[in-house]
């Protein structure tokens, strides 16, 4: 079976002018290669400036790599095709009463991205609105509400509901789950495990937040200033770190 | 000796619909030399603590406590600038977003040396005061760990990263040697590898100098690793407080329960991938709160009795307020 992902050597550098003719280099990602099977999770954990953000950006499109290649389930991505891929990976943003538009209703905001990505007709997408926020534990009452009627759990539950009504195979959660309070968060964690389980989708996780990538990730990647330094599964990744840096990363978080 | 003791303390805001009772009833105390955590979730009314005890809560806000005493004078009895002196002299608080709080048009320097006390420089003539300020400035950083100073001291707020700039922040809250040291979500800013630094850091003056620490947090295990006791508000109401150690081993509020049981680390037989424990509903706003319990629609095992506020009870050091606790320990026994 191949790969749902398979990133190979994948690298960024963006350029700042520090005069008329000088420039600087600065390099956020280096050469990371990982796959991810369907139905697994994958963290990225590193400090900031680590090229975490950078990579999701990469694989969702909103830059263009520099160099090195993504395979979805065995077919080369490139950006120009980005109405392609966005199908099928989906984004997350960190907080999620920022990233919705306040002066839409969330059923607008659902339809918009239909209404983009698919050719469904209008009775077919209310279908597949209300049908989704169903699965999100919303009720249809809530389509007709507009953001800031929600709080923060239920927010981040539209956010998915947003991410999720195009039935992606990946979703990137890039500090999704940090500013959520501990009970909410654990709401939305047994949320995103049981559509994992039900549904097979696969997760890249973006979190500081290592007791969770411990409950949550299979694998395991530490990235230092652009460089993977290491890539393994969970387990084995917290028992013995191979570099000194993820080693300090993980002691840091007393067990 | 007994340094904060507050017995009742509530906060209502006049709101057109009414009064919000946005903090009902709660006790709080500190010793001399304790760190106490602060723990609830968004809008439980955390930071309106620390703010009253700061006295710069917004003049809307009505105050009102049985007891309201710091080193055995009542706060809210004496006359306001009586207050002020107190307070300036004795309490020092940490804000969220450092960087925020901070003045962005002045260099780290400038404001360094702005907070360092008077009292500090009696004795010193008036043209070597300048001099001095500068040097205890430089003299803070060195404490909370920040070697380069001069770059630190030339650069505006902006140009430093989130954790120096809490750093800064901490110096800034020392430089007058306070006996209480509030910080308010002092690390969710922060990767996991300063946040464990800045910790070190707090306990390093709590032990040197006994300063006391109001560390109000929402994240429980991080707060459970560095404190002594421990309180934990839910929508304004004081739920349980007591020993930091005692009350995660036998938490006796149901919702104290819920927010131990929905965190992996404290559970170790807890399966890879398994579904976390959590409570139903998320919290009411302050315009819709329930009577009674607060936590009542949300509980696992409310019962009628529950739309009465149930009073606080004790059983040695240990608080709580709930009709019917968890009576784990007993069965065990």
């Amino acid at each position: 079976m191949s790969d749902l992902i398979e990133v190979r050597n994948l690298g960024k550098t963006y350029r700042k002018a520090t005069g008329l003719f000088n420039h600087k280099e600065i390099i956020a990602l280096a050469g990371v290669s990982f796959t991810l099977q369907a139905g697994e999770t994958l963290a990225v954990v590193g400090e900031t400036g680590s090229g975490k953000s950078t990579l999701a950006k990469l694989l969702v499109g909103i830059e263009q790599p520099d160099q090195g290649e993504i395979w979805y389930a065995g077919s080369q991505i490139n950006c120009s095709e980005y109405r392609k891929t966005n199908q099928f990976i989906r984004y997350i943003f960190q907080d999620p009463a920022r990233s919705l538009n306040p002066n839409q209703k969330i059923a607008e905001i659902l339809h918009a991205v239909l209404r983009y990505s698919t050719v469904l007709s209008f009775e077919q997408r209310e279908q597949k609105i209300s049908q989704t926020l169903r699965l999100l534990g919303l009720l249809n009452e809530h389509a007709n509400y507009y953001p800031h009627m929600f709080s923060g759990g239920q927010l981040q539950r539209v956010a998915l509901a947003r991410a999720l009504i195009l039935d992606p195979k990946v979703l990137i959660l890039d500090e999704a789950l940090t500013a959520l309070d501990p009970s909410l968060r654990a709401q939305i964690v047994n949320l995103l495990l049981e559509l994992q389980q039900n549904t097979g989708i696969a997760y890249l996780l973006i979190t500081n937040q290592l007791r969770l990538v411990r409950h949550f990730a299979d694998h395991t990647m530490v990235l230092h200033r652009g460089e993977c330094l290491d890539y393994g599964p969970t387990a084995e990744i917290f028992a013995n770190p191979a570099h000194e840096f993820s080693r300090k990363l993980i002691n840091s978080v007393q067990y | 000796m007994q340094l904060l003791d507050i017995r009742n303390l509530t906060l209502e805001l006049e709101t057109p619909d009414g009064i919000v009772r946005a903090v009902d009833r709660v006790n709080l105390s500190l010793k001399e030399g304790e760190v106490r955590g602060l723990v609830g979730e968004s809008g439980s009314g955390k930071s309106l603590i620390a703010k009253a005890i700061m006295g710069v809560l917004h003049e809307r806000w009505h105050i009102s406590a049985d007891r309201f005493s710091w080193c055995g004078e009542d706060l809210l009895r004496l006359p306001y600038r009586r207050q002020r002196e107190i307070i300036s002299r004795d309490i020092a608080m940490i804000y969220q977003e450092p960087s925020r709080s901070m003045d962005p048009t002045a260099p780290i320097g400038e404001q360094l040396a702005e907070s360092v006390p008077d009292h500090l420089l009696e004795g010193v003539s008036w043209w070597q005061r300048g001099y001095f300020r500068r040097k205890r400035a430089v003299n803070l950083l060195h404490k909370v760990g920040i070697r380069d100073h001069q770059a630190v001291l030339n650069s505006y707020p902006y140009q430093l990263s989130e954790g120096v700039c809490q750093k800064i922040s901490i110096a800034m809250a020392i430089a007058k040697d306070p006996k209480l040291l509030i910080a308010d979500e002092p690390t969710t800013a922060l990767e996991s590898t300063t946040q464990a630094q800045l910790f070190r850091l707090l306990a390093s003056f709590n032990q040197l100098k006994g300063t006391s620490i109001l560390l109000i947090s929402h994240e429980l295990e991080t707060v459970a690793k560095n404190t002594d006791t421990l309180s934990v508000l839910y929508c304004g109401q004081l739920v349980e407080a007591g020993d930091t150690a005692g009350l995660l081993q036998n938490p006796r509020h149901p919702y104290t329960d819920a927010l131990i049981r929905s965190v992996p680390e404290f559970q170790p037989d807890l399966g890879f991938k398994q579904q976390l424990y959590a409570l139903h509903g998320s919290i009411p706003t302050l315009q819709h709160l329930p009577i009674g319990c607060r936590l009542g629609p949300r509980c696992p095992n409310a019962r009628k009795e529950c739309v009465k506020t149930p009073q606080l009870e004790r059983q040695q050091s240990h608080f709580f307020s709930c009709h019917f606790p968890i009576q784990r320990s007993s069965a065990d026994e």
